[in-house]
């Protein structure tokens, strides 16, 4: 950064122009575009091992949290952590639900520093039901039964948090 | 969307999630990008940049050891810097504004929301290759101009070429 309190306006030096280049045929066009997502889409087999893992990472932190609420700050982070990144992955393979419950399960635990049997039953619901999403393979909105399993959650998390 | 040959671009990703990292990765090479290194926080991202000649560095935001964050304040301004100008997009799976103000605060060029496409990477990527702002060198901020227009800044005109 600048010594004094001066600002000063730089030109950055310019070292894409001589590596990427217009059209040819190497360039990156709607077909190229096309053939990535359906490399992304051939790895859903390897996104499904991956979110089991994260499954299996989400109720360990979980099974902690329950037995350890001293330390409540610290493990509602792991947990936060996990649905963070399931939240990332989930839309990039076709589980927009995932991505639609670990968001909503961030939001639930953001900013909580500690925890109530409320709070653990919430968190609870929102592993199950990504669980359940998983099990049953509701890739997309998940359809009629998508709609029914969000809906459903939705209720009984406000019914529980007393927000119903 | 414009036709840009990337495959002769060094792209680092710094992300601490392999998953994510392998997702980054597919997607880079199937765009043709031959040329990918990995990190896994923003102290392995140094490490990495001393010996690769990044041309434009994909960081997420929340990492285990060196976030997202603080690897671009240590990029933009730190004396040992391999590159001040390298060019930024930080991931990230938050949407809050003022999330997104920290970031521009601290000189990243672009952003990408999880979850990530082939189609939303190659469009931040060709924001960042059409991006011609100009730098700016202040006491307290190094990085893209963060004004969008002059018509936007109302202030004073500090600034000398």
């Amino acid at each position: 950064m600048s010594d004094d309190d001066t600002v000063n306006v730089i030109k950055p030096p310019d070292t894409l122009s001589a590596k990427v280049s217009k059209g040819g045929p190497g360039a990156v066009d709607l077909a190229a575009i096309e053939r990535a997502e359906s490399v992304i889409a051939s790895m859903a087999d390897s996104y499904l091992d991956w979110v089991e893992e994260d499954l299996v990472k989400i109720s360990k932190a979980q099974a902690e949290l329950k037995a350890n609420r001293d330390n409540a700050a610290a493990l509602l982070d792991k947990v936060f952590q996990v649905a963070h990144d399931m939240k990332g992955q989930g839309g990039s393979f076709g589980y927009d639900l995932m991505t639609i419950l670990g968001n909503d399960l961030c939001r639930f635990i953001e900013g909580k520093e500690t925890v109530s049997d409320v709070d653990l039953e919430v968190i609870d619901l929102y592993i199950g039901t990504m669980q359940i999403v998983i099990s049953k393979r509701m890739s997309g909105d998940g359809g009629a039964e998508g709609n029914k399993v969000l809906t459903g959650l939705a209720a009984v998390v406000a019914k529980i948090t007393g927000k119903g | 969307m414009t036709d840009f040959d990337i495959s002769r671009m060094n792209v680092l990703i710094v992300e601490d999630n392999l998953h994510f990292r392998t997702l980054i990765r597919t997607i880079l090479q199937t765009l043709g990008v031959e040329s990918v290194e990995e990190a896994r926080d923003g102290s392995e991202a140094f490490e990495v940049l001393s010996s690769f000649d990044a041309d434009l560095a994909i960081i997420d935001w929340k990492m285990d050891g060196l976030n997202g964050l603080e690897c671009v304040r240590r990029i933009r301004n730190d004396e040992d810097s391999p590159n001040r100008f390298l060019p930024i997009i930080m991931v990230t799976g938050y949407t809050e504004e003022s999330l997104a103000r920290d970031a521009r605060d601290i000189g990243v060029n672009d952003f990408l929301g999880k979850p990530i496409s082939a189609k939303s990477l190659m469009s931040r990527i060709i924001a960042v290759l059409e991006d011609k702002r100009d730098f700016i060198d202040a006491p307290n901020y190094f990085g893209p101009d963060r004004r969008r227009s002059q018509q936007e800044y109302m202030g004073e005109e500090r600034r000398k070429k």
